[in-house]
């Protein structure tokens, strides 16, 4: 305690530290105060009045005197605590309205070794976040403002960690003090080790990104291994190697995802058993990467969300997250922008098939086509969980929206579909509006930009509504659900 | 499609449901096919009846709100229903390019496929045509070793270098052909860049404007709403204020109905008042002079009663003195009585040491007379014991003197018998014959033997029995009941009570009632002596033969209580029967014996027993004298005479021989005169006894003997 490690002490003074660090423990301090000379400017302008003085309560001589001015021994107290919270951290003593004056006496700049384990009040960590941060979005958090105010410490520190430059355990010393606090780990940026003697010709860069794996070591990045296994209440990890505003620097060796890197990453996430929500974008992950983490995934015990969107996943990256499928309690699957086509598509049907855990699936901007599309229809008519369909951008066309249609009939479970920029065509608009026309629980059916004839496209719209009204009636008074669908349904139909 | 088709079947069972009342297909009709119809309409109507039930609710509560809240709820719903759609055509709108950026993306990237494409055919084919083109200057080398002719070689070799340059320039010309094109696809970079961020941009406005757009909105709609709530709420107010007021006016009108009903009223009293006020002042005037009048004649009475007064306290003073007077003898009397009263108190005192004393010497004489009285009742025993001692010394006296008396007058009897048999047989020659009298058989003392009534048995038995427990000794074992040997006195005193106890029936009621407060032993004879009493005229055997018929129906009684007990003592000794292995019971054999007993009892002749109990009854000396009498006149009367005359007969001749003696013996008594004389003289010295007894009964014989 005495000794902050290399902590960058503002202006704390050194002066003070020796003779109060000896014996002082709550109203010592406070007696001591007037006899030894106080080193801090504030308090020594006060101290000038002489000696004698300060052991009278009634100075007649002086008209001035007020007993009022005098602060009382309990504010002296705790404003010498707060001055010397640094060396001498009192506060679980206190009473309760004491703490209160001294936390909102505290300032934020305090080192978090002294404070991160000590001080669970929210107003204290709001005023360190909103000193370090101009934007807060505190509900992002869990509306805990000590648990923002570490995130964002320890995401900071991992975006601007350098391997090989940087110190490890400048990361690693903050795991004991952060580690109750951090549930997720955020980093949209991880930067690659500094090359001193640039290496790379100019003619290379072009094609290094092709080549960059086989550069070895000097393009890793910071192994994430041992931070993730300090925090013993990590939920999520959303992370995203690359780096940010390069501009006019941009080589594609800054954007590498090695399969060191990978390794590692799979090696964390298998070992932190209390994950949740694991999310790797916009890193170039291509299938042989997908598949390694995919692998370290399966059976994992509390996953429940997994984001592989922006990346360069296959067909097979598609089956093993298929084969996950079955083998997990996922929850959310997330496969936007990638290179998934038919078979891929048609291994995550087969999966679905007799998946009850997966509720949302995105397959935005892929390319699965309608033989995928028409697998995954067939696979929706046995499924009764999931209700959150994006197949927008995948080349689907009127075969898939038959077979939707059908699905629509039967289902009861699906809540939103995505079918947009598709050429589904306007009989497939068609169909997929006889199929709306006998669901009641769909509520949002994107059609956008799919070639479906806008009068098939309003009436869909005008089933979604009713449906969305039948959804809030059953909210509001859950007896009467069945009554309502009823007598609105052909009304609807009639108009 | 399914709903439209239900809600046409809606209707038109609707319509049906109108329809039916006015001209609908009756199930009674005649026709077949309208009978079915009919069927088919009233399922359909009970169908839609339920159908209606499960919806009425939710329509009838929407209804109802619709009604209550009709305004603000129609806002709500109104702007409820447009926010969503403003919401959703919003997020549509900021999400409309995203769904752009991806067709377009779409587009280029199968755009690229196909440039792709293109560029690998190029490509490829170039490559082809070029290693067409270098074999081609291969072969040439080839050609060329051959050729000796400079010339020809130079030719060549330039050929040959004309066609390396074609075949570079190729190359370069594609090479700058894909740099052209790399160059573009920068371009395109650039301008897809900035394509980007204005896209970006335009979403980052569209969002704006949809975030301040659906704030106006919800502003708006809010301000609508208010509106619409403030207009409900001012029609309510003026609808309330309307009613209010329209309460107001009528309130109001029937206040002034009211004021002027209160004015009519309030002249009426007045005028009542008046009216009242005059009648009032009249009688107020009667009744003040009447009252004046009282006054005087109470004023009178005044004055006479103060005079009554002062004569009163005159009297009341001399009365007063007197009882002053009367007071202070009083005193002097209570103290005189305080004086008497302590005095007496002393005398109570010495009275009270006094009477201890004298209890205590009451209580030590109580003790000595006590003991004086015990002393004497031990006496009177020992006397009683005497005298009973006495009484049977007494009595056995009696009795050896009665038999000596007997005895002689027995003798005396026997030898008048004899004497008479003498004179009879020897003077009269007649037969003579031994009279025959009841006494002369009698030996000892006549006891008189009284019938003893039932009751004076009974009560004998019972203090017998009673006394049995307190003087066993006394040995009543001779009860002149003479009852047979094994029946002890209890129990036939047992079977007196169950005669008792079963024979109720014969008391009256009266006599029960009387009888329960008496002891239990008096109680018991009293009864019996009723139920003797019932039919004084019977004989006692006829009452034996009841009672015994009685006694054996109640030892029926007892025989089926007591079971088979009876046998076995049936067996028993008679001595073991007083043992107390069965107390209360009474053998049937005892029974009847007891009841025979007592019976014949009753009637036997007391002649071989003397009388156990002489002393207590007294002995009846009436038949005594009568005995004796009846034994003087032993010879009767006839015989006397018979006997007088044949003395005198005898006499007579007796005087003869005598005479004949007399001078016979003149001589000889002559002679013997002294001698005689002498020895007569002496005889009648000597016996005076003789002259004392009263009666000389040998008299008579004497001297016939002499």
């Amino acid at each position: 305690m005495q000794e902050p490690p290399t902590a960058p002490t503002t202006s704390q003074s050194s002066v003070s530290q020796g003779h109060l660090t000896t014996p002082g423990q709550g109203s010592n301090t406070g007696l001591q105060y007037p006899k030894s000379p106080p080193a801090p400017g504030q308090a020594s302008t006060k101290t000038k009045v002489p000696p004698v003085r300060r052991m009278r309560r009634i100075i007649a001589e002086d008209a001035e005197w007020s007993l009022a001015i005098v602060p009382l021994l309990t504010e002296l107290c705790i404003q010498h605590i707060v001055k010397n919270f640094q060396n001498n951290p009192i506060l679980n003593q206190l009473l309760p309205e004491h703490q209160q004056k001294v936390l909102s006496h505290l300032s934020p700049d305090l080192p978090l070794t002294v404070t991160a384990n000590l001080i669970d009040d929210e107003s204290y960590w709001r005023r360190c976040c909103a000193q370090r941060w101009p934007v807060c979005h505190v509900t992002r958090y869990g509306g805990s403002w000590k648990r923002m105010f570490f995130e964002r410490h320890l995401e900071n520190l991992l975006k601007l960690f350098i391997p090989g430059t940087t110190d490890p355990s400048v990361i690693l010393s903050l795991v004991p003090l952060c580690k109750r606090y951090v549930r997720r780990i955020q980093v949209d940026q991880f930067l690659p080790p500094v090359q001193l003697p640039t290496t790379s010709q100019p003619g290379d860069q072009s094609d290094s990104g092709s080549e960059g794996e086989g550069d070895g070591p000097t393009q890793d990045h910071y192994q994430l291994g041992d931070l993730v296994a300090g925090l013993s209440h990590l939920e999520e990890l959303d992370l995203a190697y690359g780096v940010k505003d390069c501009g006019m620097n941009f080589e594609w060796n800054l954007f590498l995802f090695t399969f060191r890197d990978c390794q590692s990453l799979a090696a964390t996430i298998k070992a932190c058993h209390t994950l949740k929500i694991f999310r790797l974008t916009r890193s170039k992950v291509g299938d042989e990467k997908a598949r390694i983490l995919i692998r370290s995934l399966l059976d994992h015990p509390a996953l429940e969300e997994l984001d592989l969107s922006n990346n360069f996943i296959g067909d097979r990256g598609a089956r093993g997250a298929a084969k996950l499928l079955s083998h997990s309690r996922l929850r959310i699957l997330n496969l936007a922008n990638n290179q998934v086509r038919a078979p891929g598509a048609q291994a995550l049907a087969h999966a679905l098939e007799h998946n009850t855990c997966l509720v949302s699936l995105n397959l935005r901007l892929n390319c699965i086509e309608d033989e995928g599309g028409q697998a995954l229809a067939h696979a929706l008519q046995t499924n009764k969980c999931l209700t959150t369909l994006h197949l927008g951008g995948n080349e689907l066309s009127e075969p898939t929206a038959t077979l939707l249609s059908q699905v629509l009939s039967v289902n009861t479970t699906l809540t939103s579909i995505n079918l947009s920029c598709n050429h589904i065509g306007l009989d497939g608009g068609k169909q997929l509006l006889e199929g709306i026309s006998d669901n009641k629980t769909l509520l949002e059916f994107d059609l956008r930009l799919s070639d479906v004839a806008q009068e098939s496209e309003y009436l869909i719209n005008q089933a979604l509504h009713a449906n969305r009204e039948a959804a809030r009636q059953r909210v509001l008074n859950p007896g009467h659900f069945v009554s309502f669908i009823n007598a609105k349904g052909p009304q609807n139909s009639v108009r | 499609m399914n709903p439209s088709g239900a809600h046409g079947v809606l209707e038109q069972n609707g319509e049906e449901h109108i329809s039916t009342p006015i001209h609908g297909p009756s199930i009674h009709s005649d026709n077949p096919q309208e009978r079915i119809q009919a069927r088919r309409l009233r399922i359909a109507a009970r169908l839609e009846a339920r159908r209606r039930e499960a919806l009425g609710e939710y329509l009838d509560g929407k209804k109802e709100s619709e009604e209550d809240q009709s305004k603000s709820y129609k806002q709500k719903e109104e702007s409820r229903l447009k926010l969503t759609k403003l919401l959703l055509c919003g997020t549509e709108l900021v999400t409309n390019i995203q769904v752009a950026t991806d067709i377009r993306e779409i587009h280029r990237r199968v755009e690229e496929e196909e440039i792709k494409r293109q560029r690998h055919e190029k490509l490829e084919n170039e490559v082809k045509t070029s290693q067409d083109k270098f074999d081609e200057i291969t072969m040439k080398w080839e050609e060329g070793k051959q050729k000796r002719i400079p010339q020809d070689l130079w030719e060549m070799l330039n050929t040959q270098q004309q066609h390396c340059a074609g075949l570079i320039e190729d190359k370069n010309k594609l090479i700058s052909e894909l740099q052209q094109e790399l160059k573009i696809k920068d371009d395109q970079y650039v301008k897809d860049l900035k394509k980007q961020s204005d896209d970006i941009c335009l979403l980052l406005e569209r969002m704006e404007e949809q975030v301040k757009n659906v704030m106006k909105n919800f502003r708006q709609e809010l301000y609508h709403i208010e509106k619409a709530f403030e207009a409900e709420r001012q029609e309510l107010m003026t609808s309330n204020k309307k009613k209010w007021e329209r309460a107001l006016q009528a309130h109001n009108a029937k206040e002034l109905e009211y004021l002027l009903n209160r004015m009519k009223k309030v002249d009426d009293y007045e005028k009542q008042l008046n009216k009242q006020r005059i009648w009032d002042c009249e009688e107020y005037n009667t009744i003040k002079i009447k009252l004046e009048r009282d006054v005087q004649i109470l004023e009178q009475q005044l004055q006479q009663m103060k005079a009554t007064y002062q004569l009163n306290q005159e009297k009341l003073e001399y009365n007063f003195q007197v009882l002053k007077k009367r007071d202070e003898e009083s005193t002097v009397i209570k103290s005189q009585q305080k004086r008497k009263l302590n005095r007496l108190h002393d005398i109570l005192n010495n009275l009270r040491s006094k009477y201890i004393k004298q209890i205590k010497q009451f209580h030590e004489e109580n003790q000595a007379l006590t003991s004086d009285y015990k002393r004497l009742i031990t006496q009177f025993k020992e006397l009683q014991k005497a005298m009973r001692h006495f009484a049977l010394i007494d009595e056995e006296q009696f009795r050896e003197i009665w038999l000596m008396n007997e005895e002689e007058a027995k003798s005396l009897i026997r030898r008048a018998f004899d004497v008479d048999q003498v004179i009879s047989i020897q003077h009269l020659g007649l037969t003579w014959t031994m009279p025959d009298f009841w006494f002369l058989k009698n030996v000892g003392p006549i006891f008189q033997q009284q019938k003893k009534s039932a009751t004076q048995i009974l009560e004998e038995v019972l203090l017998q029995t009673e006394e049995e427990g307190a003087e066993a000794a006394t040995p009543d074992t001779e009860s002149y009941l003479d009852l047979p040997k094994q029946i002890s006195a209890k129990t036939t005193k047992k079977i007196l009570m169950l005669l008792c106890d079963e024979s109720g029936f014969l008391i009256e009621s009266k006599l029960l009632s009387l009888l329960l407060p008496l002891e239990k032993s008096e109680c018991y004879l009293l009864r019996l002596d009723a139920i003797f009493s019932v039919s004084p005229t019977r004989q006692e055997m006829t009452w034996g033969e009841k009672w015994s018929m009685s006694s054996q129906h109640c030892l029926k009684e007892q025989e089926t209580l007591e079971g088979g007990q009876e046998g076995r003592i049936v067996g028993r000794e008679p001595e073991e029967k007083e043992a107390p292995l069965s107390p209360r019971l009474i053998h049937p054999n005892d029974v009847l014996k007891v009841l025979e007993a007592f019976v014949m009892g009753l009637k036997k002749p007391k002649d071989f027993h003397p009388p156990p109990r002489i002393q207590k009854y007294g002995r009846d000396n009436s038949k005594d004298s009568e005995y004796w009498e009846a034994l003087t006149t032993v010879i009767p009367l006839a015989k006397l005479n018979l006997w007088d005359a044949l003395y005198k007969a005898l006499e007579k001749y007796h005087l003869v021989l005598t005479q004949r003696i007399k001078q016979l013996m003149e001589n000889d008594t002559l002679e013997q005169q002294n001698t005689e004389l002498q020895s007569l003289l002496q005889q009648y010295l000597q016996s005076k006894v003789n002259s004392e007894l009263q009666v000389p009964p040998t008299q008579g014989f004497w001297l016939p003997a002499k």
